[in-house]
């Protein structure tokens, strides 16, 4: 079996493993689980590694055909290009990650356990897919755990309401988004949802401006919602904060992307028209991302909030590295999605521990814990800095690559995203820091543990090292997603010639097999 | 940019050049501040050890490099750090006089720092953590030093802002220290906002971040920037702001002291405070093309950025030199010398606009760095033996216990008062030149902070050293270790003799532009360096080197002069025999003013915090109750009202479901029959 093949399939297989297990083998099922998620982290580095940077075009290429009928034809087919390649590699790293930091649930933690490896394989098979049907099942799957997980083994009182609102407000994005799919199909006159063979149908019959536009703003709301964009934000910090460890980790850090990519992959290559005409409002409700979200941040007392209005702020600079439509700024979305992927899980597996050993995510009641635990201080202190966007994390790469795209045409908005990202950012990680970290150590935190010894340790270090790796040598992710940025920047800057295309489109028949 | 592909192109085929050397300068630090930190951390002396021999060897190499520049620039292999499209974001060293120098004046200091340290921190528990946090301080100061680009500068710039951070809070237990760390970076975050913007706006109209291609477009058209000249120039200015600590971003660095002495001393005196000086020099192209503003600024005119960067710095001057006069802390006063030195040294860049050469503002931050860093040092040393009192009305009498601590300090005051035959003389004299030429009222300025740092400076040492001791840990001070008191000795050397070296001459010839004193007076051959020239040059000219600034502009030199003697006189009157400070009494509310430092901190934490805080709750407010409430807590509502009114008919009573079974057929029958 191919790379990629493997690499989404070993969640799933390793799932179905688990399932044969009785429940109550704890230790065998989180071994398991482990080994899984670790195998699928070792298999995304060397797929990230393998993919052959500087040509454009997709890799590992895979199909299979799954329905094929006179109206549809739905392929299994995946393949990776630089963007997809990142995203893997963060995907599979968090992943093993969430596994690796979960040892503290004890309560039916084989089904956790799946619904992990389930959110895992899922948002690998999304980011592979190149069939949107698939993309879209594979997003969904990897979606529905979350609201069971934050219901079940959520935290908090507020957690009931917290996962009947992000349910509400992601299947409300996830429909808009659907019928934005849907029109895209329709529109588009192709014969399957396989991207590839809707991009050679639109270029051949480009859809029609008005239509376009629907399309786009379907998918910019939808999808967007997933991502958090501002005024739809507001499931987010809420969310992360009553869901457990894990589900945080790749809820924020990974399946909010999958919105992101989506944009990168469908709206943007396939309705250039729209984007000449809309992407303004993605610059526009950016601010909305990096100030609002960033003075929201700014007020919470709650460590969890404040992450997760942190990462809504941080969403800011992808959308306006999409806004600016230029390889410079969409390079810069895809590090921003990186990193931020990084940032997010490490943010919120610190908190998940500093939880776990304090009982508190209150803000107020903490302080002077860096005497006690060395390493999860250090990590947080790491973690913070790259949050407010230090040289030498990958967050800095991504931010500063989306401001100089962003600079020629937004230069405004580029003002308001550096106030947020240098200012509002510095001042809510560090008084976050100061409150956790430093002063005197209360009394009643006498007794918090540091993380101690490997196991412990590895996930924090592992996203940590990732955050470093591609803050020092960003170079080895532009190499491989400039080819698909540039590619998504021509397509989505090649305007329909100047008389709109009137007749309708028409549905061409299956190819004959 | 085709050029330069192909000179990376043949770098690469040629595989690594000698040049390349010059990236151990910043690696080597950085390396042993990494590696031990995880391999020795528990050995505290090895790891001192190894981070201090790190320290050295960049300082050897520095040396080396020095000697290979010569005049032109070396070409190093750069490292393709982010190549964005049509932006190659590249890590590269610009290897010349200036950076040269400057990597000299950096490890020299940080490697006596870093000696001094290992008595002054001695029974610490974060030891080592102290030596690896300074390693990479040392490095990432390098990387500001040695950085061909502006990208790469902010990096690094933002980098130093990481460790003081870090070194600042480096005891976080004290809640102090927490605080002044946090108020110091997001002061710095500040500066560093617009100077990001500014970059950006060179790089918008200019198309490229590399020095050396800037200013040869600058030089091509030195209009290049047309109406954004005099903004890009502030912008970029602000970053200096920031790490410079200038009015009005100066409020941060008082409270910098906070960290141990040593940081005090390599960072908030020597070296990261002068990175804002460093960078304006570096970039001094931006600020000798004509003056331009955008619209909405045109009623500015003619008035250049460098004009205004010249008024603030001198502002900056005065401000502290002012406050500096009231304070009673040993290392407060000596950080609102900082302060107003490097004022100082930001009007001479502002005024050397008009001359085409900040080379003033160079020379003075050179020789600065060696006596500040000694003065730090020194208070150190004192604070070390008086127990931790830093307040001077709690010392007094340390001149016979601690003799090598008080000669050194008074080597160091001399030189910062500006006492002819030490260092600080020769090089505020080059800025009082150039203030003279450029702008009387500066120049009167100039005069006036330098009277005040000698009256302040006095002060600091008749109280502290002279007299009975006024304290009981005073009584039984006694003089450091030799590990402290070594670093002294070796900083009083440069504080003493500096300026006789060709230092002077070496930067004028650097920046090549006139009207520079010491070039013409003290050196034939500019570009020799080395022992041999250095000699030669003492034993041919000590006359010349001594009483040059007197022959070539005797108004500055003199006026320098009598500043000095006239500030020196009045501290000695007023505190010759003082047990207490009379000066409260005399200035009365002006006094109060000075102690509460203008009251510029309460002004800060009084506006600018609570409006931050002010729309933080407001959009908090709006997210909790607009957004929450109404939408979200209202779909839920209104889904869940819906939800209660279908569920009154569905009562699970048979009568019921016939009755409304009757009543629905009466309606449809109605609708039909009608």
């Amino acid at each position: 079996m191919s790379l990629l093949n493997t690499l989404i399939l070993t969640p799933f297989l390793t799932a179905l493993l688990i399932l044969a297990i009785p429940g109550n083998y704890r230790f065998v099922i989180r071994c398991l689980a482990l080994l899984g998620s670790g195998f699928t982290a070792v298999l995304g580095t060397v797929l990230f590694f393998r993919y052959a940077p500087g040509t454009p075009g997709y890799q590992f290429d895979e199909s299979a055909i799954w329905v094929s009928s006179s109206i549809l034809r739905l392929n299994y087919h995946v393949a990776v290009d630089g963007i997809a390649a990142g995203m893997l590699l963060v995907t599979a790293l968090v992943g093993f990650a969430a596994v690796a930091v979960s040892w503290e649930i004890e309560r039916q933690s084989k089904l956790f356990y799946l619904l992990l490896l389930m959110i895992i394989g899922g948002a690998l098979g999304a980011f592979a897919s190149l069939d949107l049907f698939f993309f879209y099942f594979f997003n969904e799957l990897a979606l529905v755990p979350t609201f069971i997980m934050i219901g079940v083994w959520g935290r908090g009182e507020e957690r009931t309401y917290a996962a009947y609102k992000i349910t509400l407000y992601l299947t409300a994005g996830a429909l808009v988004g659907l019928t934005g799919l849907i029109a895209l199909y329709s529109a588009s006159g192709a014969s399957s949802l396989d991207l590839l063979d809707l991009q050679r149908q639109v270029a051949k019959t480009p859809i029609a401006p008005a239509m376009q536009s629907f399309i786009f703003l379907c998918l910019v709301f939808g999808f967007g919602t997933l991502v958090g964009l501002w005024p739809f934000h507001s499931w987010a910090p809420q969310g992360y904060a009553c869901a457990p460890t894990a589900t945080a980790m790749l809820h924020a850090g990974i399946l909010k992307k999958a919105g992101l990519f989506v944009l990168l992959r469908v709206a943007y290559p396939l309705l250039p028209d729209a984007v000449a005409q809309w992407s303004w409002i993605l610059g526009v409700l950016c601010v909305g991302n990096l100030l609002y979200c960033g003075f929201v941040a700014l007020r919470q007392r709650d460590l969890n909030l404040l992450i997760g209005n942190s990462s809504l702020a941080h969403m800011g600079f992808a959308f306006l590295g999409l806004a600016s439509v230029n390889v410079i700024g969409i390079t810069g979305t895809v590090l921003v999605m990186v990193s931020h992927a990084l940032l997010a899980a490490l943010s919120f597996a610190l908190s998940g521990w500093l939880r776990h050993q304090t009982g508190t995510t209150d803000l107020g009641k903490m302080g002077g814990l860096l005497r006690r635990m060395p390493f999860i201080g250090t990590v947080l202190v790491l973690c913070f800095l790259a949050g407010c966007g230090v040289p030498g994390f990958a967050n800095f790469a991504g931010e500063l690559s989306v401001l100089f795209g962003a600079w020629n045409g937004l230069p405004v908005i580029v003002v308001a995203a550096a106030w947020a990202g240098l200012i509002l950012g510095g001042v809510y990680m560090l008084r976050a820091l100061r409150q956790i970290l430093q002063g005197e150590s209360r009394e009643p935190l006498k007794g918090v543990l540091d993380a101690v010894g490997l196991w412990r340790q590895l996930p924090f270090a592992l996203l940590a090292a990732g955050l470093l790796f591609f803050g020092i040598f960003p170079n080895v992710l532009v190499n491989r997603v400039k080819p698909a940025a540039s590619a998504v920047v021509r397509l989505a800057t090649t305007l329909t010639p100047a008389a709109p295309v009137k007749a309708a489109p028409t549905r061409t028949a299956a190819p004959a097999k | 940019m085709d050029a330069h592909a192909a000179q990376t192109a043949v770098a690469v085929a040629s595989g690594a050049k000698y040049q390349d050397l010059a990236w151990m300068v910043l690696a080597i630090p950085l390396m042993t501040g990494i590696g031990t930190w995880f391999l020795l951390r528990r050995h505290q002396a090895l790891t001192a050890g190894f981070n201090i021999a790190g320290v050295l060897l960049s300082f050897v190499l520095g040396v080396i490099l020095l000697n290979l520049t010569g005049g032109s620039d070396l070409p190093t292999t750069p490292f393709h750090w982010l190549p964005l499209e049509g932006l190659d974001l590249t890590l590269g060293l610009l290897v010349d006089r200036l950076s040269a120098l400057m990597t000299l004046v950096v490890t020299a200091v940080a490697a006596l720092v870093m000696i001094y340290s290992t008595g002054y921190m001695k029974g610490d528990r974060s030891y080592s953590r102290f030596f690896c946090t300074l390693s990479l301080f040392v490095s990432s100061m390098l990387g500001i030093v040695l950085a061909d680009n502006f990208v790469m500068l902010f990096i690094f710039w933002e980098l130093v802002g990481v460790s003081s951070y870090l070194l600042i809070g480096f005891w976080y237990e004290r809640p102090a220290a927490g605080d002044a760390a946090k108020k110091a970076f997001l002061t710095n975050r500040l500066g560093d906002f617009g100077f990001l913007l500014g970059i950006l706006v060179v790089w918008g109209a200019a198309g490229t971040v590399n020095f050396t291609e800037l200013a040869a477009k600058f030089h091509a058209n030195p209009a290049l920037l047309g109406p954004m000249a005099g903004v890009a120039g502030l912008l970029i200015f602000l970053g200096a702001m920031g790490k410079s600590a200038q009015f009005p971003l100066h409020v941060w660095l008082p409270d910098a002291m906070e960290g141990p002495t040593p940081v005090s001393a390599l960072i908030h005196a020597a070296t990261m405070v002068a990175a804002g000086v460093y960078m304006l020099c570096r970039v001094f192209f931006l600020y000798t093309v004509p003056p331009g503003w955008p619209t909405p600024l045109a009623f500015l005119g003619d008035l250049s950025a460098a004009t205004i960067i010249a008024c603030i710095g001198g502002f900056t001057a005065l401000l502290a030199a002012l406050i500096a006069v009231q304070q009673n802390d040993i290392k407060r006063i000596l950080a609102y010398s900082t302060l107003s030195q490097l004022g100082y040294m930001v009007m001479a860049v502002g005024l050397g606009a008009h001359a085409g050469t900040p080379a003033s503002a160079m020379f003075h931050l050179v020789t600065h760095a060696f006596f500040k860093a000694m003065l730090f040092l020194g208070a150190g040393s004192v604070i070390h033996a008086c127990h931790h009192e830093q307040d001077i009305w709690k010392m007094g009498g340390l001149r016979q216990r601690m003799p090598v601590t008080f000669w050194t300090f008074v080597i160091g005051t001399a030189a910062l008062a500006g006492l002819p035959p030490f260092s600080g003389f020769y090089s505020k004299d080059e800025i009082l030149v150039t203030a003279l030429e450029a702008s009387p009222l500066l120049f009167g300025l100039a005069v006036l902070v330098a009277c005040l740092t000698t009256f302040y400076m006095t002060r600091l040492v008749l109280v502290a050293f002279l007299g009975a001791p006024r304290s009981d840990p005073a009584g039984h001070a006694h003089e450091s270790p030799r590990s402290m008191t070594w670093p002294l000795i070796a900083l009083a050397v440069p504080s003493l003799g500096l300026a006789w070296t060709p230092v002077g001459s070496f930067l004028a010839a650097h920046f090549g532009g006139s009207g520079h004193a010491m070039a013409e007076a003290t050196v034939a051959a500019p570009a020799a360096v080395g022992v041999l020239p250095m000699l030669e040059n003492l034993a041919g000219g000590v006359n010349e080197a001594m009483f040059g600034p007197f022959n070539h502009n005797a108004l500055a030199a003199t006026m320098g002069l009598f500043a000095v003697i006239l500030g020196g006189s009045l501290a000695w009157a007023a505190y010759g025999h003082a047990t207490r400070d009379p000066l409260p009494k005399l200035l009365g509310g002006f006094g109060r003013t000075l102690r509460h430092k203008f009251y510029l901190d309460e002004l800060y934490e009084g506006v600018f915090i609570p409006l931050h805080d002010l729309a933080g709750t407001l959009a908090d407010w709006l997210d909790r109750w607009l957004l929450n409430g109404l939408v979200i807590r209202g779909a839920h509502g209104s889904v869940e009202l819906i939800g209660r009114a279908l569920r009154l008919a569905q009562t699970g009573n048979l009568q019921t479901y016939a009755f409304l079974f009757a009543a629905g057929l009466a309606v449809v029958a109605w609708f039909i029959l009608r």
